[in-house]
């Protein structure tokens, strides 16, 4: 909220000072105002392929043929950039967002600037400068994220837990990913427009991480925390799970 | 004699201008209590239209110590104290469904081991006011003292449930245990032995992978889980399911904390551990698959077990003995005010 705000502020004033130095040269016309849309809002969305996400049995099918089901998701979003075109700039978004599947996930983003956008980028996790540990404060959602000091310190990027079933047997699965070198950087190549009031969405689709580039194996892959070349494919995989729109 | 009466009544005026300019003119006199945890606890969530006062602690305290609370219900005769005594972190060995400690509970969003209560402390006080003692508040109107502390605590001597359940929300967010030798370790005022610290790191890695459940500093998630006690569930070992209705929640219970667990025998809902030798034996070699094990307690190469030798067995209990908090239970201030 703050920073955005503060983004918004900067580049009005910036504006109005580009303005009022550009007025002696009667050459040079004033640069059209940026138009703004107020009462936005981040909307975060959970979808397995074309299913909305619900906390049951066993009713999904991953890349590798594993049904599976889900018990939890906990992550982060940050840094989390809508792409300008010719008549935007990029715009940083607040952040970091904690994010729970079982929670509503719509964040208040107030003024946006108007226009088209190319897409966006955001990081599935914290910066190396948030990842330490007590660097983010402590809610109980937080600390509940937290990396242990002995396993490097800071905190999980995302927590994905559920159940699967591998030759007739339930059997749980953590997928879990942490550390600096994991952090997946997602691309959302997807244009928009943001014209009046309304919601950005991002839409998360669990499946990718299944997915590509590498089609992760639940019965090798069941507890990825301790796994460097584990949490390196989640990390892969996350890169194109989500994709961006805007519903106004 | 008049005069130092005065002096008081200005000292006290004093001490409670705050509260006062936040109530307006026709507020009573309370005196704010502030909870200072240590920075690495979260912020604590104090509903505005229950703030912490001196008075309001007093009146919960008294009110948790006295057995008038059970008048005329199926409890009579039992304080809350009965059932959580202070020199067991406010739990007390029993046969059947394990006391839960009163310890830290102001982070608590889920109570009861099935979490039949969801919400704050004032939630939880409503339940146990209303359902589990169904307190007779005549009583303590018709009582000589009552009336007058409630009217000191929330201004007004008509006792109400509602500010009956208050006044122990109040009392429970001041049981606050911050000063374990783990916590004085956190905060590099003493030092782990080298056991203690061998256990620390099974605790915090997935050597042993308590931390999942089990982290700091409230070493409880406030989660449900089935930790594969069983691998079949009837009856109270339903747990979560006999709320949710949910088959992913059978044999799920509330993470406990273990501030202060080597105080607390027997464990887990049943009290079927007599030891923290045998709880760390149950993780170690001792869990039950079933389709609702939690996914947790799968560990790589889908196996149930942590394979701990004895010393790391050893180490890991004595790294649990560290949360023990001694000034907590033996706090006068937090005792019976009888
Ligand atoms: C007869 C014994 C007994 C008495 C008396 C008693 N309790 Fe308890 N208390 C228990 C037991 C047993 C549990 C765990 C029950 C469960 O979870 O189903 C418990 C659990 C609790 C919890 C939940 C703690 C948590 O971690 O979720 C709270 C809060 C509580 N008691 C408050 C009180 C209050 C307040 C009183 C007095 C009004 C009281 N109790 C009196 C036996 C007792
Ligand atoms: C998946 C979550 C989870 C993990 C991992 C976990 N616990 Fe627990 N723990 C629980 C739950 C839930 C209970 C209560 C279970 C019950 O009573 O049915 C519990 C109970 C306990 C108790 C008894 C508490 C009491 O008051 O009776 C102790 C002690 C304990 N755990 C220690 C540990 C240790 C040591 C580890 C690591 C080796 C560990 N736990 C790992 C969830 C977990």
């Amino acid at each position: 909220m703050i920073t955005l705000h503060k983004y918004v502020l900067t580049a009005v004033a910036l504006a109005f000072l580009i303005t009022s130095c550009k007025k002696d040269d009667p050459a040079t016309p004033d640069p059209a105002p940026v138009p703004a849309v107020s009462n936005t809002t981040l909307l975060i969305e959970h979808h397995i392929d074309d299913v909305p996400l619900t906390y049951d049995t066993l009713r999904y099918t991953n890349a590798m043929g594993h049904m599976f089901s889900v018990t939890r998701l906990e992550y982060y979003l940050s840094e989390i950039t809508l792409l300008g075109t010719n008549g935007t700039q990029d715009l940083v978004l607040p952040g970091p967002y904690y994010i729970n599947g079982t929670a509503g996930n719509r964040f208040d983003l107030g003024t946006l600037p108007a226009g088209e956008y190319a897409g966006a980028t955001a990081l599935l996790g914290l910066t190396a400068a948030m990842n330490q540990t007590d660097s983010l404060p402590n809610t109980t959602e937080n600390i509940n994220m937290a990396w242990p000091v002995p396993m490097g310190g800071g905190y999980h990027f995302m927590k994905f837990e559920g159940h699967f079933l591998d030759n007739g047997t339930s059997n749980g699965y953590a997928m879990h990913i942490g550390r600096n070198e994991n952090l997946p950087v997602c691309t959302m190549p997807e244009p928009f427009t943001v014209a009046s009031g309304g919601e950005v969405v991002l839409r998360f689709n669990l499946n990718q991480v299944f997915r590509e580039p590498n089609v992760y194996d639940l019965s090798t892959g069941n507890y990825s925390m301790g796994s460097m070349m584990l949490m390196g494919q989640l990390r892969d995989n996350c890169a194109n799970a989500f994709d961006i729109g805007y519903r106004p | 004699m008049k005069y130092p009466a005065l002096l008081l009544l200005i000292l006290l005026a004093s001490c409670t201008r705050k509260n006062m300019e936040e109530l307006g003119p026709e507020a009573h006199l309370t005196t704010p209590f502030e909870i200072e945890p240590p920075h690495y606890f979260p912020v604590l969530d104090i509903p505005a239209n229950n703030p912490l006062t001196e008075e309001g602690i007093e009146l919960g305290r008294r009110l948790y110590y006295d057995p008038i609370l059970s008048t005329n219900g199926p409890l009579a005769g039992r304080s809350c104290s009965s059932c959580h005594d202070q020199v067991t972190s406010f739990s007390v060995p029993t046969e059947g469904t394990a006391v839960l400690p009163h310890v830290n509970l102001a982070w608590s969003q889920n109570f009861l081991w099935t979490g039949k209560v969801n919400g704050g402390l004032e939630d939880v006080m409503r339940f146990e006011v209303n359902e589990f003692f169904q307190v007779d508040v005549s009583v303590l109107q018709a009582h000589a003292v009552y009336p007058g502390l409630f009217e000191r605590a929330f201004g007004d001597a008509t006792i109400t449930n509602e500010a009956v359940a208050k006044a122990l929300a109040q009392w429970f967010r001041r049981l606050v245990s911050t000063d374990s030798k783990f916590d004085r370790y956190l905060q590099h005022t003493e030092m782990l032995t080298d056991q203690e610290l061998s256990g620390m790191m099974i605790y915090l890695s997935e050597t042993g992978d308590c931390f999942h459940c089990h982290g700091i500093p409230l070493l409880t998630d406030n989660a449900f889980h089935n930790i594969g006690l069983d691998a079949s569930f009837t009856g109270a070992d339903q747990g979560r399911f006999l709320i949710t209705g949910n088959p992913t929640d059978l044999g799920a219970f509330k993470a406990p904390t273990l501030r202060n667990i080597a105080l607390t025998a027997p464990y887990m809902h049943d009290g079927r551990f007599a030891t923290l030798e045998e709880v760390v034996e149950h993780y170690n070699s001792g869990v039950n698959p079933s389709p609702s094990l939690d996914p947790i307690m799968t560990k790589p190469g889908q196996i149930t077990q942590l394979l701990l030798g004895p010393q790391q067995k050893a180490d890991l209990v004595a790294f649990l003995e560290t949360f023990t908090d001694d000034a907590f239970i033996t706090d006068p201030e937090l005792g019976s005010p009888f």
